[in-house]
């Protein structure tokens, strides 16, 4: 068997085992659904058009009547509009016993007086903002009633707001789906290393207790074990985070919460690219880890100090974030355990040369190089070692 | 032939191996004694590479062992040894082929080795849903799978109920009887007195005793007396000559004593000191030597 075989053996075991088990599915399931959760609940929730049932005592039943013509002009011709319809009542008192009731959302009373009840939402609402506007609308219309010029004031006050455009050229959505690209990236990475991280660890740990590595390490060699678990579970994870990403376009598109142009293709790739990068990076030393203990409860502790690696990594990457020009952002670039989550945050959104990222990308390569060795020779040190918890160093001396 | 050769193995202040020095042969069953810590598991662990000795040496036919031979070795772990998720049949397979064997033979030989230690209805069962004695089945198979010149078994027959002992002992046997070469180690000694064709005794990391049973007790220099005598025993036990130790089983004495003492010399003496309901002479079983070696 060369080193190509037992390394495809290893890694499609732990792709058959760990993809069809239970803890598996479930997860990716459950991921799923809480992203698509995330995305369409508030448009679920909130986003629908409502109609207004507004009180009149005296004169206002007019400014109702615009207000819902106005909303129904300036939706879109497939969209529903808000609606507005007007309740007359006799007297003020039996307008706002209605209001308590919560029979209508708010009482204008002889034109003058807008009423909202004391609990409530309507206070500073959309509603609100369109009774306030219509109110105008009507004075003005009223004013130039019976004149030449009503016809055009009608359509001004109908018209389109001001077209905006920023200086540079660069489109605003674009921008936006860049900035929300970066950051559902960076969230993204960091679930992925905390995740397939701590798969590594527990997968390495469980082979320990059981005394199975023995066996494997009796026919393999420990690097053909290692690099087999990482390539296992590195496809496991980027299977579910595609998974995660389709599904979460599925839900903008299928929610219709906001629109995707074009996709910013560059950052996508370079997301999935440092993705592999990062999952490799710290899923060998979360490996390593998981060689130094004989019990999956001491696992976590051994990979303590890795974690809140990962975790400063991390929260270095909202200062790119917020400043992707900024020292942070820069210097973060060049450190290997922070840079696959700055790097593609820069690129998203901020500016990034070819040879910037070229350095990033070589450094980041070299320290997994690096790292493939000494975490391989303390794996290999750790696995056969039983008791409490070894200690990294002493692991890669016992190495031979 | 394994040729296990003068290993010497030490981690910090403990020696582990100390001249560990035996040998295994082919169609025969070695068992492999010694009190916990003595270093059975350090020595089974260096014939696959897992410990790397300090010094010494171990041949298989004659050559040193490659990562090649190992792949024709199978091997138990101390415990378990198995992925607790792992289906019987899938773990099966994946061991013959961690031994260099094709899918679909692994996939055969798998089935054959359930289908022959009755596990065949278990064949999608998870390791972890046996029972204790299944899963030492399944943990025997796995080190049968690819069919190995030698087995090397650490304490394959502890928590095992008579029945999968019987299974166990009649499995390495056929194995034996086909040539192979057998190794496991074991605190059971009456088992592997009844089993074994060759023992080696470690004792801190040195051979103390080793070779075939029969002749190593032949050779002793202890025989076991039991003795049952209605009388005096005290003064019976006191009188006689070269007696290494003394123990009373269920109502009856049971002596260590000297090869060298005339047995009718011993008779007369019990004779003389009241009726003799009970008298054994015989060679020392395993305990004995086992206890003489390690003492």
């Amino acid at each position: 068997m060369n080193a190509f075989q037992a390394i495809r053996l290893v890694a499609s075991r732990e792709l058959k085992e760990r993809g069809r088990s239970r803890a598996y599915i479930i997860s990716t399931i459950l991921t799923v659904l809480l992203l698509g959760g995330a995305i369409a609940l508030p448009t679920l929730i909130g986003g629908g058009p409502s109609t207004y049932t507004i009180g009149v005592v005296g004169e206002g039943a007019d400014i109702v009547a615009t207000a819902d013509a106005i909303a129904r002009q300036e939706a879109d011709d497939d969209e529903e509009s808000n609606r507005y319809e007007a309740m007359v009542f006799e007297d003020t008192e039996s307008a706002e016993a209605a209001l308590d009731e919560g029979e209508i959302e708010a009482v204008i009373v002889d034109g003058e007086e807008l009423v909202a009840g004391s609990a409530g939402a309507f206070g500073g609402s959309t509603a609100e903002r369109s009774l306030q506007e219509a109110a105008g609308t009507h004075r003005v219309q009223e004013l130039v009633t019976g004149s030449e010029e009503a016809a055009e004031v009608v359509q001004i006050l109908a018209s389109e707001p001001l077209e905006f455009r920023r200086l540079g050229g660069t489109d605003e959505e674009e921008d936006n789906l860049r900035g929300m690209v970066a950051f559902a990236g960076l969230i993204l990475m960091y679930i992925a290393i905390l995740s397939y991280g701590s798969w590594m660890l527990s997968g390495v740990t469980e082979e320990k207790t059981n005394r199975v590595v023995e066996v494997l390490m009796s026919t393999l060699r420990p690097w053909h074990i290692l690099g087999g678990k990482l390539i296992g579970i590195g496809i496991l994870g980027l299977g579910q985070m595609l998974v995660l990403i389709i599904a979460g376009l599925l839900g903008i598109i299928l929610s219709g919460a906001f629109e995707i142009p074009a996709l910013p293709f560059d950052s996508v790739a370079a997301l999935i690219g440092w993705f592999i990068l990062g999952f490799l990076l710290y899923a060998i030393l979360y490996g390593a880890a998981g060689s130094l203990v004989s019990r999956m409860e001491d696992a976590q502790n051994a990979a303590a100090p890795l974690t809140i690696v990962a975790l400063v990594g991390y929260l270095f990457s909202f200062a790119a974030l917020n400043d992707p020009e900024g020292a942070v952002a820069v210097i973060g670039t060049y450190i290997p355990f922070s840079a696959p989550y700055v790097a593609p945050i820069r690129l998203a959104i901020g500016d990034i040369s070819a040879w910037e990222m070229a350095v990033a990308v070589a450094i980041t390569v070299a320290t997994i190089v690096v790292l493939v060795r000494l975490a391989g020779r303390v794996y290999a040190g750790g696995l056969l070692r039983y008791g409490g918890r070894i200690k990294w160093g002493e692991a890669f001396r016992s190495a031979e | 032939m394994l040729e296990i050769t003068d290993l010497h193995k030490r981690y910090d202040d403990v020696v582990a191996l100390d001249g560990c020095t035996f040998e295994v042969q082919p169609g025969r069953m070695l068992g492999f004694l010694g009190p916990n810590g003595a270093g059975k598991t350090t020595a089974m662990r260096s014939i696959f590479g897992l410990v790397q000795p300090d010094r010494g040496e171990i041949r298989w036919k004659g050559e040193p062992v490659t990562h090649e031979m190992r792949m024709r070795f199978g091997y138990i772990p101390e415990q378990r040894g198995l992925y607790p998720k792992m289906k019987a049949h899938d773990q099966l397979t994946y061991m013959g082929r961690l031994h260099g064997m094709e899918k679909k033979a692994a996939a055969a030989a798998a089935d054959t080795w359930l289908e022959l230690l009755g596990l065949a209805d278990r064949r999608d069962t998870p390791t972890e849903a046996l029972s204790h004695g299944n899963q030492q089945r399944v943990q025997l198979a796995a080190a049968l799978v690819h069919d190995p010149d030698l087995m090397v078994l650490d304490e394959p027959l502890s928590g095992l109920d008579p029945l999968g002992v019987d299974t166990m002992a009649e499995v390495l046997q056929a194995q034996a009887d086909a040539g192979k070469a057998v190794m496991f180690s074991s605190h059971q000694l009456d088992l592997v007195e009844d089993l074994c064709d060759d023992v080696a005794i470690i004792n801190r990391g040195r051979i103390v005793a080793a070779g075939n049973v029969n002749q190593l007790k032949n050779a002793a220099s202890i025989r076991h007396l039991e003795l049952e005598i209605e009388g005096p025993v005290e003064s019976v036990l006191a009188s006689l000559e070269g007696v290494r130790s003394a123990d009373v089983v269920d109502g009856r004495h049971v002596l260590i004593v000297e090869a060298a003492t005339d047995v009718r010399k011993l008779l007369a003496e019990a004779e003389r000191g009241g009726i003799v309901h009970h008298f054994v002479y015989t060679t020392p079983s395993l305990t004995d030597l086992f206890r003489e070696a390690v003492a």
